[in-house]
């Protein structure tokens, strides 16, 4: 281990690093958006909106981002579409985190039984009452295993970004193992960077999953 | 709640430990490897001739993407410059050859872990190179170019404008060389060829820098574009390469490049595979014949 | 119409090489399901064991391979491996390795999962009926178990399959390297060629994976 090479790459990685959560935590904001307005539109039923975001989840979830990314970064073009790598990465990420998010919303709304919301209006709730006090609630935590699991899950896919020349972590180490052959170290620094960004999140994640985990209704 | 927290701390301290572990793996390792190319054989990841022989198939890292050098036609065959020389060197030596397609960033790696035996991908001799593989005597001359389009043809890298990018392919002479002498100029890196041609012909940045033949081949091909710094760096060569301390099959190549020169071998690949490209007018100045290096 | 540069997959064998790049992608991808499911159920049981040492083991494992993006994984065995263990591994055998790794503990975590989701008295009522500890995984966990992991599996199945698109990342010749030697073999005849070969691939894919997506579906409205 090259200690010296360490500590003249480690700020192209902090770089790199802040890029990857850049793109990344614009990208999720983006899923989390747009998941939301599919899990309303599938969960209000409302027609013909609805079967487009049914296309619209299964082409997402059964294709891959690396696919996606490079249809939109280099076939897009072809046809007088244009963006910059970055956008192109939140683009890509939130096109895929979308589905995922709204998946995530939607079975948390349907967890929530018909009768709590027939309860609520005969209490003499006013429907947004309904959805604030009693259905968001149960929703959100029923949901939330499933959100965090998606945050890591759109943060690790941001590795892929390398292949649209973003320069990110898995491209800055390709690129000095290219550059000057210093293998072990390179990916050493990726191992770390990568445990830095996702270990955090994975752990105030599951954090975050035991305290909403109240409204277990007669479990 | 008190037990979840003692798991995940565990689990934090354990990953550390892993990851320190690996450190640790990789260190040993690296002194391992240090011995081992000072002391050809003694940790040796490549086959000898005769195990080559033996085997009876050579692997061959070539690239896929680089039209005229190395590519896949639509019947799915390896052609180009460097996979002619392949296919004969894999007659000579008897052996069937396995085409393993490579990225200008892997090529090294492919070498020192012996995921092939020898590089034909275009592999511009440097001196840093060097100290990590052996190369053979050069079969053909090469430099540094800069291609733009013809509404903005780039001249010069001085004074630039710091808005504009140049795309390079991660691992090549040309990235080494911009980073080195022009670290203000901003770099759009790809990992291969088709990817950074592909975002060149899109518009990414104003200018592509790689191998002049490279270049001056895609402007030869695609219409719009014009090579305005045909010449960059140093002149240097191109040349097979194969793991460090593989003596046997380097020693076997350098007779084999030799006697290939008394046929005029590589103006024969010159004119099968790059002619329809650069018509005759560059056969002199590419072609190396023989191993040897004709002052131009 | 303005040209989308499809045309090029019906030159020469083109259209057979990219469907021949999708099965190197499936092939890598139904090997390793093959070998994380039973090592999958295999570690998944030992979880549920209430050995501290053995949880934490297993614990570790699962949240190494699960927080590190596949792509990385794959960088360091494929090219940390031969480095550090001297194995010269080709692309796929990477490939393989990798998915097993990530596909095991997936799989594990789903049937601990299922596993721990099973009510006690299940256990107790068997234990009460004399079953013995093998008895009753036989007949009473596992049957009810295997109905909730079957559609989860099949889920994964469909993660693997996207999954492998990374391997043209580690030098592996599957779909979108051909889908990209393509391009670059007829830039000069079809210039556009970039969006209707990727457009192909996407849905080539979309056809690899959606089969898997509805079935898993299927299976679980029919045993909820």
């Amino acid at each position: 281990m090259n200690w010296e090479f360490i500590g003249k790459y480690l700020p192209m990685y902090e770089k790199a690093a802040l890029l990857t959560v850049k793109i990344g935590v614009i990208g999720i904001l983006f899923a989390i958006l747009l998941g939301l307005v599919c899990a309303a539109i599938q969960y209000y039923k409302v027609p013909v909106l609805r079967w487009i975001v049914a296309v619209y989840v299964e082409l997402s979830r059964n294709t891959p981002l690396l696919v996606q990314l490079f249809f939109i970064y280099y076939g897009f073009p072809k046809i007088g579409i244009r963006m910059s790598a970055e956008v192109c990465g939140v683009v890509g990420l939130a096109f895929l985190g979308g589905s995922y998010m709204a998946e995530a919303f939607r079975s948390g709304l349907e967890a929530v039984e018909p009768i709590q919301n027939e309860s609520a209006i005969s209490l003499g709730m006013n429907s947004g009452q309904v959805l604030r006090y009693v259905i968001l609630p149960q929703a959100m935590s029923t949901s939330i295993p499933a959100f965090v699991a998606n945050i890591i899950f759109l943060l690790k896919e941001t590795s892929v970004f390398s292949a649209i020349s973003l320069m990110d972590l898995m491209f800055t180490a390709k690129d000095l193992i290219g550059l000057y052959y210093k293998t072990t170290e390179s990916l050493f620094l990726l191992v770390v960077f990568y445990l830095l960004i996702l270990l955090p999140v994975s752990i105030v994640g599951s954090l975050v999953e035991r305290r909403m985990r109240y409204a277990g209704f007669g479990d | 709640m008190k037990k979840f927290e003692w798991k995940s701390v565990l689990a934090l301290a354990l990953t550390g430990a892993l990851a320190l572990g690996l450190t640790a793996c990789g260190s040993s390792d690296n002194g391992a490897a240090a011995t081992g190319s000072n002391d050809a054989g003694s940790k040796a990841v490549y086959r000898t001739l005769d195990e080559i022989k033996e085997s009876g198939t050579i692997n061959i890292g070539v690239f896929s993407d680089k039209n005229p050098f190395g590519y896949v036609d639509e019947n799915g065959e390896y052609q180009g410059y460097d996979v002619y020389y392949a296919r004969r060197l894999g007659e000579d030596l008897g052996v069937d050859v396995n085409f393993v397609s490579t990225e200008a960033a892997n090529r090294i790696e492919y070498l020192q872990t012996g995921k092939v035996d020898v590089i034909l991908a275009n592999f511009t001799v440097t001196p840093e190179r060097a100290e990590e593989v052996d190369f053979a005597v050069p079969y053909m001359n090469v430099a540094l170019g800069v291609v733009s389009k013809d509404d903005n043809v780039i001249t010069t890298l001085d004074n630039w404008n710091a808005d504009d990018s140049i795309i390079v392919i991660s691992g090549t002479t040309a990235e080494t060389y911009l980073i080195a002498n022009y670290p203000d100029i901003p770099l759009q890196k790809f990992d291969s060829y088709a990817t950074a041609k592909e975002a060149f012909e899109n518009g990414t940045s104003v200018a592509w820098a790689n191998d002049n033949t490279e270049v001056i081949a895609f402007a030869l091909q695609n219409e719009g574009y014009t090579v305005g710094i045909p010449s960059l760096g140093s002149a240097d060569t191109i040349a097979p390469a194969v793991s460090k301390g593989n003596t046997t099959l380097l020693d076997w190549i350098n007779d084999e490049i030799a006697s290939l020169g008394e046929e005029n071998f590589f103006h024969a690949d010159y004119e099968a595979t790059l002619a329809d490209t650069y018509g005759l007018d560059y056969e002199d100045s590419l072609v190396v014949e023989g191993g040897k290096v004709t002052a131009q | 119409m303005p040209d989308l540069g499809i045309d090029v997959l019906f030159k020469g064998t083109n259209m057979l090489r990219l469907l021949q790049g999708l099965w190197v992608a499936m092939k890598i991808s139904i090997v390793s399901i093959l070998i994380s499911m039973p090592l999958g159920i295999l570690v998944g049981v030992l979880m549920t064991v209430k050995n501290r040492f053995v949880k934490a083991i297993f614990r570790v494992y699962l949240e190494f391979i699960r927080i590190m993006p596949q792509l990385v994984l794959l960088f360091i065995v494929y090219f940390g491996s031969t480095r550090a263990l001297g194995w010269n591994l080709s692309g796929e055998v990477a490939s393989v390795i990798v998915f097993v790794l990530w596909g095991t503990a997936e799989m594990g975590d789903l049937v601990r999962g299922a596993l721990i989701s099973i009510p006690k008295h299940q256990y107790e009522s068997s234990e009460a009926l004399g079953f013995s500890k093998i008895q009753t995984y036989l007949y009473i966990i596992i049957p009810q178990t295997v109905r909730r992991l079957i559609p989860l599996s099949i889920n994964l199945i469909t993660r693997m399959i996207k999954t492998t698109s990374l391997v043209l990342m580690i030098g592996v010749v599957e779909m979108l390297k051909v889908a990209q030697q393509i391009i670059e073999a007829n830039r000069m005849s079809s210039p556009n060629a970039a969006f209707g070969v990727f457009l192909v691939v996407f849905v080539l894919y979309f056809f690899a994976c959606w089969p898997f997506s509805v079935l898993a579906r299927v299976l679980e409205k029919k045993w909820n």
